[in-house]
């Protein structure tokens, strides 16, 4: 078995260790003799729909953002193919903000996305930052996806249904209680950084999306991650609002 | 009048009473007397014939130090904040001493628009610009453009500015007094990078930057394939650089001159600071056989890489606050170095940062090279660093896991060998240092002088 993994402008959008994933998910399918090919795919490049069964698309500063968005917008319809075909995608931060239908900033101007996910972002005033757990039903586990946010943005779901509901922290706008986006196999999310360093179903369910592409349903030997484990509960735990806003 | 007067004598009296009491007191005189006035740093600052600010993500403290001791051998009464604390309040602490000649100041990058407000200073020193705490200071190219706003309150300023950096040069577009220092090719400057950047973004035209070579982090030679935008040539320039374990040797070209350094600081991040302090010293125009003698001397302040010993023990205690800190540290320490228990210790509390994402920006490749007996992870986050750790490669069985600090040293002291190496975010590193002090550990760096000179 082998998994081929996209990772979209690792040079531009890599904010706060978010290319820790990559290393993340190439180790766990590693770890159970899954072979692993990584493609990085930058400004320019030309990107076959067909080629990869997993796509990782990182967050990145407003200047890097605005040079990837631009390219990006252009690989849109190839990167929309893909994932129509079964292809799984994670996208964090910025990247889940490109991959909406447009960006307004805070002077009123739209920029637009490549309109993956049914949803839209505007600007806001104060950044909706701290660490921050959802519950992702999909998962079929009571273990809590935690992480941390740190956003400016306010994403605004319309018909694309969230990746989970906030348990603590502020997910897409800090109104509506919803994190995330999802549509078929593609996942986005504002939890940054190593998102899947202290969610290990995440990730194993996420390469169970990227293999079943090629291989049908996949059943991934278990792995030893009482480590991964304790650090979820004990951050999940640390954070937890006595009096919590649900 | 009677407002400034009061605000003085209280900021004098609350130092004193900081002193009796042996507590560090680097901040909380000048936090009071801004209570009562909050324009007395500029007041006081208006008392100096020359003010140096020193900013920047790295090397802040250490450039400091090394500045206001040249000025020292050189014969001028200096003031300085010593300690790091270079928020407004620690600033006017400093400040609060009797007149001198010349004041060096060190100024938090976040905050330096509060402190320009007020203080005209004559010279801005600016180290570098690196990715820190993303959680407080959000982008690094938003906090350029926070610092150039600052400048812009003290026009006449000379601005020393690192030539390497990018980010940093960016500040001194437009600007008529600017000088660059930097560092020529170094037999370690590398085509690749394996760490993750910043600042490589053309500040002019927003395309992409191209590297002849990187030294570390985004620093390097740099141009805009777009635009004419590169690397300015480095007034102040490192050359023929020795680097080991004992320290650095290079030459300074300088305009007029070749002034031959050695330094007894190890790794490349303190070059950057011997390269900075000398430079705004010569331009300053000390004389070069000041700054030599200096430099030659010189060693950083407590806990910037501070050595203990230990019964049979040997210890190291390194302060690492950010990515690229991390990666020097580990590649300072690694280098040369036998068998080592690691111990680092992360924390998430509001001066560390509380976003621990970084770790995992950091080029931990030094360490997992290094012949490590084993490594601790300690601290509030200590679970993170493991994982980051057992994703690189780790084995669990060469990790341990030991949140609380103070079991953390004891494992670390049982171990068979006799080599510890300690790294810690901000707020771990006092408390280190104070748990080995109660374990009979004996610093061997000679304290700094107190040099803050508050009275």
């Amino acid at each position: 078995m082998k998994l081929r993994l996209c990772h979209l402008y690792p040079e531009l959008l890599n904010l706060y260790g978010d290319r820790g994933n990559v290393l993340i998910l190439c180790r766990r399918a590693e770890w159970r003799g899954i072979a692993v090919e990584v493609t990085r795919i930058s400004l320019g490049d030309k990107l076959d729909p067909k080629a990869y069964d997993l796509f990782f698309l990182g967050g990145g500063p407003d200047q890097e953002q605005g040079v990837a968005s631009a390219d990006l917008l252009a690989k849109g319809p190839w990167l929309k193919e893909a994932v129509e075909a079964g292809a799984a995608l994670l996208a964090i931060c910025g990247g889940y903000q490109l991959l909406g239908e447009y960006y307004r900033t805070s002077t009123g101007e739209t920029l637009p996305g490549v309109g993956l996910f049914a949803a839209y972002t505007e600007a806001g005033n104060k950044r909706l930052k701290g660490n921050i757990a959802i519950q992702v039903e999909e998962l079929g586990t009571d273990w809590p996806v935690i992480g941390f946010e740190n956003h400016g943005g306010r994403t605004f779901l319309q018909g694309t249904r969230p990746l989970g509901r906030v348990i603590y922290g502020d997910g897409n706008n800090g109104t509506d209680q919803t994190e995330g986006a999802r549509y078929r196999n593609a996942i986005g999310t504002y939890l940054h950084g190593p998102l899947l360093s202290k969610n290990p179903h995440l990730a194993d369910y996420l390469l169970r999306l990227a293999l079943q592409r090629r291989y049908g349903e996949v059943e991934l030997p278990p792995l030893d991650d009482s480590l991964e484990l304790a650090v979820n509960e004990a951050v999940y735990r640390r954070f937890l609002p006595t009096k919590g806003k649900w | 009048m009677l407002r400034t007067f009061l605000a003085l004598w209280a900021g004098r009296l609350a130092a004193f009473i900081c002193r009796l009491l042996q507590r560090g007191g680097t901040s909380l005189p000048g936090y009071l007397a801004l209570k009562i006035d909050p324009y007395l740093m500029g007041r006081l600052a208006s008392r100096y014939e020359k003010i140096i600010i020193v900013t920047g993500t790295n090397g802040k403290t250490t450039t400091t130090n090394l500045l206001a001791s040249i000025f020292r051998a050189a014969g001028l009464k200096v003031v300085h904040n010593s300690e790091g604390a270079n928020m407004p309040a620690g600033v006017t602490t400093a400040l609060l001493a009797r007149r001198g000649e010349i004041a060096v100041l060190e100024v938090d990058e976040g905050t330096l628009g509060l402190v320009t407000r007020q203080v005209k200073a004559h010279m801005v020193l600016i180290t570098n610009l690196l990715r820190d705490q993303l959680d407080r200071y959000h982008e690094l190219e938003q906090l350029a453009a926070a610092i150039s706003r600052a400048l812009a309150a003290i026009p006449a300023a000379t601005l020393i500015l690192n030539a390497d950096d990018s980010l940093v040069t960016s500040l001194g577009r437009g600007r008529e007094k600017v000088r660059y220092f930097g560092l020529a090719r170094t037999p370690w400057s590398q085509e690749t990078t394996s760490e993750v950047l910043e600042g490589h973004i053309c500040p002019r035209c927003r395309r992409p930057l191209e590297f002849n070579y990187y030294h570390y982090s985004h620093l390097g030679d740099y141009f805009c394939p777009q635009c004419s935008y590169s690397r300015p040539p480095a007034e102040y320039e490192v050359r023929d650089l020795e680097l080991n374990s004992g320290g650095a040797r290079f030459d300074l070209v300088y305009p007029g001159g070749k002034l031959p350094l050695r330094s007894p600081m190890p790794g490349i991040y303190n070059v950057y600071n011997v390269l900075a302090a000398a430079s705004a010293a010569l331009q300053l125009k000390i004389d070069p056989a000041t700054v030599g003698r200096v430099v030659a001397s010189f060693l950083p302040g407590q806990g910037r890489a501070e050595t203990f010993s230990l019964g049979n023990k040997h210890l190291t205690l390194m302060l690492v606050k950010n990515p690229t800190g991390l990666s020097i540290a580990l590649k300072t320490l690694t280098a040369g170095r036998g068998k080592a228990t690691y111990l680092l210790a992360i924390n998430d509390l509001a001066a560390d940062g509380r976003d621990v994402s970084w770790l995992w920006d950091a080029d931990l490749s030094p360490l997992l090279q290094a012949p490590y007996h084993r490594i601790i992870c300690a601290g509030l986050r200590a679970g993170d660093m493991a994982i980051c750790l057992k994703y690189q490669g780790v084995k669990e069985a060469n990790l341990k896991v030991i949140p609380d600090q103070e079991e953390s040293v004891d494992f670390l002291l049982e171990e068979p060998v006799d080599e510890g190496l300690i790294l810690c975010t901000y707020t771990n590193l006092a408390l280190y240092r104070r748990i080995l002090k109660a374990r009979g550990a004996v610093s061997e760096v000679t304290p700094l002088p107190s040099l803050s000179g508050t009275p």
